[in-house]
């Protein structure tokens, strides 16, 4: 028997030798980037290697053998060895991991175990989205979450999460980049995100108390890769222009349609003997036909580059990168630029202390342009010329007051330059086992400098031919011709947070996580201004200050936002039983200096539970990979309501005029009343959720349904006028939003060659001002229109910036508009206004589609909304003699051709009407993406390059008229108005990514 | 054993670290001044300048500018809207043609404007009655601001018959909050304004005790002058006789040589003067907002909107040679006295040029003052008086007239009296008010033909938000 053993060890090497050989290969994840460190195990033995730096490997092995692949966060891949010699493998990204992890506030936790309502988004789901700010890239990609887009060059977009709580309070989310809590994410280089983590529902923003009630946007910034250094470089270009332009009438139509307007007015008025009176009339034969959208816009041109590197040894990682971006915007000489750096380096200082910084430093270079002249090329007539035969900028002072927007363009002479460093020193230090201190110091600080540079006297040239220099502030001793203003601003943050995290799991089936802390914080703003009067023209004085006069002209002024502090306690934890019964509790105790003595702390607290039905044993075997139900319940607040402290008005408020040189005396008031007690906003939220895994993790999503109450909404009450007071603030609201977000996502794989995944998101969201509970709050008015006319109005039981106007019934037999007698008292008078619906969307949605078939990859993403209503505040604006659209004339009644769907041609401002007033639904695809990844066999330095096309906006269907139906703004002001709007724009863009 | 007892030190230690950070960075952190002046500001050092303050209501836009136009002249046979007809300037047609209602805005933005300016002087008057302070000083101050309520809750009665009459801060938290929203009587208004004008009277210092800097201040005239013609509305004949003749016998005032002159640059505060709104153009500006711009010569060359302009009917009523009609009218096509041309194709064919600022034409803020009582009116007060008391009628008529190039009236009675007023006064907020005081507001403006309804237009309505909110108890007027 022993012998037996013996020879067949001796032979073993021999047989081994017989059947094994060499195999190698390379490891690199489905980006094309070499994954070090990956175990290659033949399988049921303990054979096994580990990838180097580069991501080979090398190992014997023999034909009928199986080589398996695995690393952390990668699905293990098995291959059978074979007769090839070179085995190459590509790990995928093991989305549906149950060690998944999700950032949440002061920590993260598992994915699976999480009982709150959280989207997560991939940084490379944003960074396929060619734009500045990764919030517009949020647009379509998660439940729950509207995007107003802007296309504006270096502009937000707005972002709203389940619902407008508030109209008085600050509305927009709070964002917390890499720990630092800050007020939006313009400074960001998408390329640099790694996650981005949306939390919706009070289980998770409890933590943020005071400051989660309108949602916490959390991004998580890349980390370096130990191994071999990676270095990436992407880049795109791309042109944008208009999606929908406006068909505006031509100079002769402009010129019937005035002619009889004018008409219309000497028939109207008590003189019969003028009814056909033509001397005022427009004469048909016009030399000019100009087009004003062409004159102010141009073709847009975008470029970004970024280049990154990633690498580290086993004690340090380090992530850098370097973004630009440059826009030449459609409206001419609107320009944006922007340098983003980034450092973030982590430290292995023990086996118990780890130390890490991140760095980001932003430099913007902004030449804005007013977009008020999107509207004034809209109203201009086209018998204007840009410029008349002697070169002279068109005037038309004489029949209307809409500047020449190519002039307006012209003499607007700004430039911005913004600096922001975002930093963040973080030390881990594991104190015993499953206890962890944390200390963490950041701080954020912006630097703006305006320089405002105006030519009045050319202006006032340029405004009308008739004007000459002598009659520019004709006997002021002194005129200023040329005025420049410098503004400074700076706004600095620091916060403080020092936090124990405790994790442990008993008995095996028993897991705690809990986390204790403090936090202080403080902020504030100051600005400086500096204006001079006849600084010269030239270009390279023009800014500067310290050149002009040097008399009393010379203004300052500045101001220092009162200090804004924070005190707060944060306590979290978290259990669960064996993965299955899930529990969590958190609570937030905010102290703000903000508020008065005795009223400066709120607490904040949610609790939650979940059940993974999966982990039972009656649901094994079912079509459900993993099914989990959630509930949570909690309390939020809203600490950014208006101040409640009456200030003294002073300054020109206040100042007056005495003595023979007019000198001014200063003068003091108090002109309002407040509400001492005035505190945040709380927003209770009850929300409930499923998520699921099914069809062999095919079919995966989610379904929530939320109702939060902001139960002390702070609006304003406006006193009767005899008070003679300002308005002022007041708890007196209920703003309710109740909601259902479904999210649907289908992953698969046809064959080795093909693999797709189909997406959508769906949301609904009922808002309302439930309750108000004081006499003079007297329903609001807003959406000002700048012409007298209100359309917007606050009242209980609608929504939140519904639209209040008169209702055009039809047309009369004289072609005048004919309103709806709502009070029935025979004149159309305030009585007559009816609700028509917000511009808030009850209903919007994102539709995703993408493939991979061989080296390409193809994909889809659509945004859209339903329900809401946008006004056409721009044509509903209209004075006397400004151009209208083409449509307008067409449909207009005549004496020769009555019309009901369009009045006679008339040039009084016309009363705010529904028929001014549009659906505001449209479906959008956001971006079409098609890539190609070249192979690698064709590959020497690089280790990925991909090339793509991509398209942005390439079609809106749409019902509005006008040039976008996303209307950003405040609720009572231009939200959901096109008014000096920035139109939607379609993009088309080349790029390219390199990794090597 | 021993790494148990390891561990416990440095859960000990850790927990003391911790505890350390909680107190280092106690609770007192978000302790934090205010940086603002709040209503802890306003102490006796500040008297004067909370009486400036209420001096500064008087330069916005709603209390003085383009509302007050239309409310006060363009509903008058003195004013058209202008402007071209499309151009209704919010609502200044519906004015023109008494077609308002309560909603016109123009109206709102008078009574809210004029309330705003109440309770800063009635801030000033209480605040300044707690200061400790010089009393004097004191006392001229409450006089200041007495005199301005009085103005604004005597336009205030001009324009919508008895209001509230608030003369103390009220609290919108007490539970009858709404009680101060019920109308007082025309009467009752009218004791209100004169009593504030006679203790106003005593503590004002004469226009010569000012110092220079103070030029501009209310003065013991300005209040007599008021009270005159406070008077006169109530047909208290007596009392505006001897208010009158006393401002004429101080000697303090007289008439300006050239009538043009008044509204001139070099007119303002002049001896003719009695109380005027300061204007200042040069920056910083402290102007009446768009006075000049909504009133200056629209069109190519011009430098306005074009509204409130002299209708036909006041150009063709003045005599031959009166110098006040072209004082008063800027025509299309006129050379100014500043050399301006009025663009010979302006859209109207006559401009306000008691709004024309020289210096500031079309600046938002310009360095017009705003003429609010003038020797001349005094005059004509005086003379209107002498009819009704039995007097001199004659002398300070043709005072008047003969300023105007004009020989000596051919018959004083009312009615020449009341015509001279027109011409002199034209544009100075005026006309329509006095039309309806001297009681022929219906006849004179049906025969210029504005539909002018007896027993409802003789005041206009009270804004019917402010209706809506006192939950019925502010009261509208009749008609509407």
């Amino acid at each position: 028997m022993k012998t037996k053993i013996i020879y067949a060890l001796l032979f073993l090497p021999f047989l081994i030798f017989a059947q094994e050989r060499t195999v190698s290969g390379k490891v690199t994840s489905s980006d094309g980037v070499p994954i070090p460190s990956v175990n290659v195990l033949i399988k049921n033995t303990a054979r096994g290697v580990v990838t180097d730096f580069d991501g080979n490997f090398s190992i014997a092995a023999s034909q009928n053998e199986v080589l398996v692949f695995s690393y952390i966060g990668m699905k293990p891949k098995e291959i059978v060895v074979g007769t090839a010699n070179i085995i190459n493998v590509v790990l995928e990204d093991s989305a549906e991991s149950l060690e998944e992890v999700v950032v949440i506030g002061y920590g993260t936790q598992k994915k699976a175990i999480l009982t709150s309502s959280v989207s997560s988004i991939k940084g490379e789901e944003l960074s396929k989205e060619p734009v500045t700010n990764a919030a517009q890239a949020l647009q379509g990609k998660a439940a729950g979450i509207q995007i107003i887009a802007s296309d504006a060059p270096g502009s937000a977009s707005t972002v709203i999460i389940r619902g407008l709580g508030t109209i008085q309070g600050g509305r927009d989310p709070l964002y917390v980049v890499d720990g630092i809590l800050t007020n939006n994410i313009n400074n960001i280089n998408t390329s640099d995100i790694l996650t981005m983590n949306v939390l919706k529902d009070a289980a998770s923003l409890a933590i943020y108390g005071n400051r989660g009630a309108n949602g916490v946007i959390i991004i998580t910034t890349k980390k370096g890769r130990s191994g071999k250094m990676q270095i990436s470089f992407d880049s795109y270009t791309g042109i944008k222009d208009i999606l929908s332009t406006v068909k505006m009438a031509d100079a002769a139509s402009y010129v019937i349609y005035s002619n009889e307007a004018i008409q219309r007015d000497l028939r109207r008025d008590d003189d019969p003997s003028n009814d056909n009176n033509t001397s005022g009339f427009f004469p048909s034969n016009q030399q000019y036909n100009t087009n004003w959208l062409d004159a102010i816009t141009r073709i847009g041109r975008v470029t970004n580059h970024n280049l990154s590197l990633s690498g580290g040894s086993d004690n340090i990682t380090a992530f850098f990168s370097v973004g630009y971006n440059n826009e030449e915007g459609i409206l001419k000489d609107n320009d944006f630029d922007r340098l983003t750096l980034r450092s973030n380096v982590d430290y292995k200082i023990s086996d118990k202390l780890n130390f890490g910084h991140n760095v980001s430093v932003q430099l913007a270079n902004v030449t804005p342009k007013g977009y008020s002249a999107f509207t004034n090329a809209y109203k201009q007539a086209p018998i204007v010329p840009v410029r008349d035969e002697q070169g002279r900028f068109g005037s038309s002072t004489a029949f209307n007051n809409v500047g020449n927007p190519v002039k307006d363009l012209h003499f607007q002479d700004e430039k911005q330059k913004y600096f922001k460093i975002q930093a963040s020193f973080k030390a881990d230090y594991k104190i015993i086992e499953p206890l962890t201190f944390t200390s963490r110091f950041s701080v954020e600080t912006e630097n703006g400098r305006m320089y405002n540079f105006q030519d009045r006297l050319g202006s006032f040239l340029a405004n009308d031919p008739g004007n000459i220099e002598d009659n520019f502030e004709k006997d002021n001793e002194n005129p200023a011709k040329t005025r420049l203003s410098v503004t400074h601003t700076n706004n600095y943050r620091w916060f403080l947070d020092n936090y124990v995290t405790y994790n442990k799991t008993f008995l095996e089936d028993h897991t705690i996580n809990a986390t204790l802390g403090i936090t202080a914080e403080e902020n504030r703003s100051e600005f400086l201004t500096g204006t001079r009067n006849n600084v010269p023209l030239n270009s390279n004085l023009k800014y500067n200050l310290s050149i002009g006069d040097e008399d009393n002209t010379q203004l300052s002024g500045g101001s220092i936002s009162v200090m804004d502090r924070l005190y707060s306690y944060i306590a979290r934890v978290n259990y669960d039983f064996q993965d299955k019964y899930l529990f969590n509790a958190s609570f937030r105790r905010d102290g703000s200096s903000k508020f008065q003595q005795g009223n400066k702390f709120g607490n904040f607290f949610a609790v939650s539970a979940g059940w993974v039905l999966t982990e039972e044993t009656f649901m094994q075997d079912g079509i459900f990979n993993k099914l989990k139900l959630r509930a949570s319940y909690g309390e939020l607040g809203n600490q950014n309501v208006p101040f409640n402290i009456v200030t003294a008005t002073t300054g020109s408020g206040g100042f007056y005029p005495f003595g023979p040189n007019q000198d001014l005396q200063q003068g003091i008031t108090i002109t309002g009343t407040v509400e001492e007690d005035l505190t945040w906003e709380t927003t209770n939220e009850i929300n409930l959720g499923v998520e699921y895994t099914l069809l062999d993790n095919k079919l995966s999503g989610e379904i929530d349904y939320y109702k939060r109450v902001n139960s002390n909404a702070v609006l304003e009450i406006k006193l009767p006028d005899v008070f003679g007071f300002d308005p002022y603030n007041s708890h007196v609201g209920e703003v309710t939003n109740q909601g259902v977000e479904v999210l649907l996502n289908w992953t698969d794989k046809i064959n080795d060659h093909l693999k797709y995944y189909i997406g959508g998101n769906f949301s609904y969201n009922k808002n309302e001002l439930t309750k108000v509970t004081n006499p003079f709050f007297n329903e609001q008015r807003g959406g000002n229109i700048d012409n007298g006319q209100y359309t917007k109005k606050i009242a209980v039981g609608q929504p939140l910036g519904s639209f209040f106007l008169y209702e055009v019934i039809g047309i009369d037999d004289r072609g005048e508009f004919v309103y709806d007698d709502v009070n029935d008292n025979g004149i159309t008078d305030e009585g007559d206004r009816k609700f028509f619906g917000s511009y808030i969307p009850k209903y919007y949605f994102g539709f995703n589609f993408g493939l991979e078939y061989n080296n390409f990859d193809f994909s889809v993403d659509t945004y859209g909304n339903f329900g809401n209503k946008v006004y056409n505040g721009k044509k509903a604006q209209r004075f006397s003699n400004e151009n209208i659209e083409q449509s307008t004339f067409n449909n207009r009644w005549t004496s020769g051709g009555p019309s009901n769907t369009g009045p006679i041609a008339f040039n009084d401002v016309p009363l705010s009407s529904d028929y001014y007033l549009e659906s505001g639904d449209f479906f959008r695809i956001n971006n079409i993406t098609l890539g190609y990844t070249l192979p690698e066999n064709v590959l020497k330095l690089f280790s990925k390059i991909r090339v793509y096309a991509s398209a942005k906006n390439p079609l809106i269907i749409k019902s509005f008229s006008g040039y976008t139906p996303e209307l950003s703004g405040a609720p009572l002001g231009t939200a959901g108005i096109e008014l000096n709007a920035y139109p939607t724009l379609q993009s088309y863009f080349i790029g390219i990514n390199t990794s090597f | 054993m021993k790494n148990l007892i390891k561990n416990t030190i440095r859960i000990k230690v850790s927990l003391i670290v911790f505890l350390l950070l909680i107190i280092s960075c106690s609770e007192d952190f978000i302790n934090v001044e205010a940086n603002q002046e709040t209503e802890e500001a306003l102490t006796a050092d500040k008297a004067p300048e909370l009486v400036n303050a209420v001096y500064n209501s008087f330069l916005t836009w709603q209390m003085s500018s383009f509302s007050w136009n239309g409310v006060t002249s363009i509903t008058s046979d003195d004013a058209d809207k202008g402007s071209t007809p499309g151009d209704t300037g919010t609502d200044k047609n519906l004015l023109d043609a008494l077609a308002f209602d309560a909603s016109t805005i123009s109206f709102a933005e008078v009574w809210s404007a004029h309330y705003a300016g109440i309770q800063r002087a009635n801030q000033a008057i209480n605040r300044l009655q707690g200061f400790e302070m010089e009393d004097g000083l004191k006392n001229r101050l409450i006089g200041e601001a007495k005199f301005l309520r009085a103005l604004m809750y005597f336009r205030l009665v001009q324009s919508f018959g008895g209001v509230p009459l608030i003369t103390e801060a009220p609290d919108p938290q007490a539970e009858n909050a709404s009680d101060v929203l019920k109308r007082a009587t025309k009467e009752a208004s009218y004791a209100l304004i004169e009593k504030d004008l006679q203790e106003a009277i005593p503590v004002l210092l004469n226009k010569n005790q000012y110092n220079a800097a103070d030029l501009g201040r209310v003065t013991k005239g300005a209040a007599k002058a008021l009270l005159a013609k406070v008077s006169m509305y109530q047909n208290k004949w007596p009392e505006v006789y001897s208010l009158t003749n006393e401002i004429i016998a101080s000697g303090e005032y007289g008439l300006t040589t050239n009538y043009e002159d008044i509204w001139k640059e070099i007119g303002e505060n002049n001896t003719e003067s009695i109380f005027e709104i300061q204007s200042r153009g040069e920056t910083p500006t402290a102007g009446v907002q768009g006075y000049s711009a909504t009133q200056g010569a629209r069109g190519t060359g011009g430098w306005g909107w074009g509204f409130n302009t002299p209708t036909q009917n006041l150009a063709n009523s003045y005599e031959a040679n009166d110098l006040r009609r072209d004082a008063t009218i800027m025509f299309r096509g006129e050379i100014l006295f500043d050399g301006r041309l009025v663009p010979n194709d302006a859209d109207n064919e006559r401009y306000n040029q008691k709004a024309y600022s020289s210096a500031f034409s079309d600046a938002w803020e310009t360095g017009k003052n705003i003429r609010i009582l003038r020797y001349a009116e005094v005059l004509l007060m005086n003379a209107e008086a002498a009819l009704k008391q039995g007097g001199d009628a004659a002398t300070p008529l043709n005072r008047v007239r003969n300023r105007a190039g004009l020989g000596n009236a051919p018959v004083v009675n009312q009615q020449a009296v009341w015509n001279e007023r027109r011409f002199e006064l034209a544009f100075e907020h005026d006309r329509y008010f006095d039309l309806v005081r001297q009681g022929r507001a219906g006849t004179v403006l049906r025969a210029h033909g504005k539909p002018f309804v007896d027993g409802k237009h003789e005041v206009f309505p009270i804004p019917q938000e402010q209706i809506d909110k006192s939950g019925g108890i502010l009261v509208q007027n009749p008609g509407y």
